[in-house]
């Protein structure tokens, strides 16, 4: 269930948001969308992984907390222990919304059936008491602006991937301390062979657009593995 | 007689240090705030010493103590009580400054704030200057600290998710003075090993060098101690009574000598103040402290320039003017007449005196229990291991305290004589012959350059440059002229408060949403009454 409305003053002047980490907040996800703008931030905390909508058939990239759902290794009660969230999590319980009409500016929309809004009088405010938007609201704005180009700007990397035939299944097999095995299965990462056999031509078509940095990017992001695994060793351990 | 015995006889005489006469058994006299706050401290920060308190069981407590300074935080953490329980337990809310109505010309936009947080000695001068050069656009305190904003919106100076006493902000509280003795009293015998016993004190026994040796009591046996607390209020049973410190009687500058208080119930859910209001009056000013459940109301006065009757008609105009929903009909004033001054000497022989019986004025800055906070801390860190040492350090404490009251003296005597109100009680305090010396040449020094650290070069200072400024600037004294070469950075700094008060007042919960969020948590495992 979710419950959208566009965000102003008038309806929301007292509203408050709960912005810190927590399960009870809608924290315990195992993924979220991460954009290729933000690749370079992404991969310095989580494996960045490709998965292909079933409908569509069009390739979206996903950032890697957990191995299975509802599992968030990088949460620990109200901290998450990484000092990046990808935007489209971070920005949360906020979405841009967009007017019928063709050309009309963006809006901000907020879900108030999230568990981020909150009723207690605790929590961030958006406006404060004259109607003008909080510095959190600005930063809110800011960074969903920044995720709105983004999103536009992503077919374009996942389009030149496909056409350089840069795609292929992915599947994880690792054997945990406890000798349990953990699988991840359906997911799709960049052809290492083929990226390595690419020409000139095509390598210099990738860099002029941005693309080849973000390739790389994900590969180095494959490191973080190690990380994941260790984070859900410790927690079988601990129970 | 044998040498030896000579030789014991002398060292009993004479003391030998860290051999005998160790300072082991601490006895402290009465248990209100000063009593129980000495009690928790002592046992706390000198382990292994045995502490006694002795409290007549059917005394009550004065009980006028309700605002508490920023010190009172480190006290509580040293004490180890949880937060969360220290402000459930004694229905208590966040204090982050005073504010003063009606001081400068009793007009209606009269008002200036002596916020706690102060920004850093060496900005301050600065931000003063921009603010002045821009025009003194708004308050002085909202141009130099984001408290303002936030005591505007009645906020709390912290989240709840913080750890315990820290703070965006800084603050101290106000609480119900009587449920706060009573909880340092649980936490002293139950957790920290402090005896009590209910008596009442009739005398003491002396030894040869003329201490006092024992305290003797009604129907028990006599308490025998090292060192002895005074903490029995303004009767001063052991620092007057017994050990014959004299008066310093300081009503010829601090003119206020009767308090009416009331305490008026306050609907669920109403806003609670973020900081103590003190609003001026024809011949002295009003209190008014909120707590979750009641406001605390009283007025000061001198009775030398208002009856009892004017005030009691300007106590009960001032709670239905100001508490939305109070009967003023049905509250009964209760009358406080007080003699303001001090002891001559607080440390006498092996008697310390903490709290009223040490000397009391007027509670405009809420000095008692951070007298008590600072007599206590002055107390452990310079401990008498021995009898040998006790004399040193009894000097060292009564020139140190005499020190504190004169600057205390002082400050208070600086919110009036800035006013320009016209009753003759205004103009009373204005006369110079009430004015101290130190305090008249401070002003003549602050015409030309900001009061400083030069001013105030004292360990813990009570008041100050940053406090005195905000007096000043408040009732409208100006800034000095300073040089105009860092007025653009300075300036810079005015915005960088402006956009620290824009991001405070979104983050920060009202303190009225934070306290009742807290009464509705599960509480803690209470201490056993």
């Amino acid at each position: 269930m979710s419950q959208h409305q566009i965000l102003n003053s008038t309806d929301h002047g007292q509203l408050r948001i709960y912005t810190e980490a927590g399960a009870e907040f809608g924290d315990n996800v195992m993924a979220s969308l991460a954009m290729p703008a933000e690749f370079r931030e992404v991969q310095a905390h989580y494996p960045i992984v490709f998965r292909r909508d079933a409908e569509t058939g069009k390739l979206a990239a996903l950032a890697l907390f957990g191995f299975e759902a509802g599992e968030n290794l990088f949460l620990s009660g109200s901290t998450w222990e990484a000092r990046y969230r990808p935007m489209a999590h971070a920005v949360q319980p906020f979405l841009i919304g967009r007017p019928a009409e063709e050309g009309a500016a963006p809006q901000v929309h907020i879900d108030m059936d999230s568990p981020r809004i909150s009723t207690s009088g605790e929590g961030m405010r958006v406006f404060d008491d004259a109607g003008t938007p909080t510095p959190y609201l600005e930063a809110v704005a800011t960074m969903l602006g920044d995720l709105d180009y983004a999103w536009h700007e992503s077919p374009a990397f996942f389009t030149a991937l496909e056409a350089y035939d840069l795609v292929e299944p992915f599947s994880l097999e690792v054997t945990l301390d406890n000798g349990s095995v953990q699988s991840l299965v359906g997911f799709q990462t960049i052809h290492e062979d083929r990226l390595a056999a690419l020409d000139g031509e095509a390598l210099a078509a990738l860099m002029s657009e941005g693309h080849l940095a973000q390739i790389y990017m994900v590969l180095a992001s494959l490191a973080q593995f190690g990380g994941l695994v260790a984070r859900k060793n410790r927690k079988v351990l601990l129970g | 007689m044998r040498l030896s015995s000579l030789v014991k006889q002398a060292n009993l005489r004479y003391g030998h240090p860290g051999m005998s006469n160790p300072v082991q058994h601490v006895v402290i006299v009465g248990g209100g705030t000063a009593g129980w706050l000495a009690a928790c401290l002592l046992a706390a920060r000198l382990p292994g010493r045995k502490i006694t308190l002795v409290e007549a069981p059917d005394i009550p407590t004065i009980g006028v103590g309700e605002g508490t300074w920023p010190t009172m935080r480190e006290t509580l953490g040293m004490i180890g009580i949880p937060e969360a329980e220290f402000l459930r337990e004694c229905d208590a809310a966040f204090k982050q400054g005073s504010r003063f109505d009606g001081w400068h010309d009793g007009s209606p936009a009269d008002s200036y704030l002596h916020p706690f947080t102060a920004p850093p000695p060496a900005e301050m001068h600065g931000l003063a200057s921009a603010w002045q050069a821009g025009g003194c656009a708004g308050p002085f305190a909202a141009a130099i600290t984001p408290q303002h904003a936030v005591c505007s919106a009645n906020l709390a100076p912290r989240q709840r998710a913080m750890p315990d006493y820290a703070g965006a902000l800084n603050y101290g509280y106000h609480l119900d003075a009587g449920k706060f003795a009573a909880l340092l009293m649980r936490h002293a015998t139950n957790r920290l090993g402090v005896t009590r016993i209910a008596a009442h004190v009739t005398g003491v026994t002396r030894a040869a060098n003329g201490d006092i040796a024992a305290l003797v009591l009604r129907d028990q046996i006599p308490v025998a101690g090292d060192l002895f607390l005074d903490c029995s209020g303004q009767a001063g049973i052991l620092i007057a009574g017994e050990c014959g410190a004299g008066w310093v009687d300081r009503s010829d500058v601090s003119f206020n000598d009767r308090a009416l208080a009331v305490q008026v119930p306050v609907a669920p859910g109403s806003p609670i103040a973020a900081q103590t209001i003190g609003t001026a009056h024809e011949a002295g000013w009003l209190w008014d402290i909120g707590l979750p459940t009641r406001r605390g109301v009283g007025c000061v006065y001198a009775s030398r320039f208002l009856t009892d009757e004017r005030a009691e008609e300007i106590l009960m105009a001032h709670v239905a003017a100001n508490v939305p929903g109070a009967d003023p009909a049905s509250l009964k004033p209760r009358k406080l007449a007080f003699a303001t001054g001090h002891r001559d000497r607080f440390w006498i022989g092996n008697c310390l005196a903490v709290g009223l019986s040490a000397g009391f004025i007027e509670p405009l800055e809420a000095s008692a229990i951070v007298l008590i906070e600072l007599s206590l801390k002055a107390l452990a860190e310079n401990f008498p291991q021995t009898r040998a040492s006790m004399d040193i350090h009894a000097a060292r404490f009564n020139e140190l305290f005499r020190y504190r009251w004169d600057r205390i003296v002082e400050f208070l005597k600086l919110h009036y004589v800035l006013s320009a109100r016209p009753e003759p009680y205004w103009q009373a305090q204005r006369a110079p012959e009430t004015i101290p010396a130190r305090l008249a040449e401070c002003l003549a020094l602050w015409r030309e350059q900001s009061p400083s650290a030069w001013d105030f070069p004292r360990v813990d200072e009570m008041f100050p440059a940053a406090s005195q400024q905000f007096v000043l600037h408040g009732m409208g004294y100006p800034v000095p002229l300073s040089d105009t070469a860092s007025l653009r950075a300075d300036s810079a700094r005015l915005s960088e408060v402006t956009a620290k008060a824009r991001a405070l007042t979104a983050a920060l919960p009202t303190a009225r949403d934070y306290l009742d969020r807290l009464a509705a948590q599960a509480p803690a495992a209470r201490i056993p009454a």
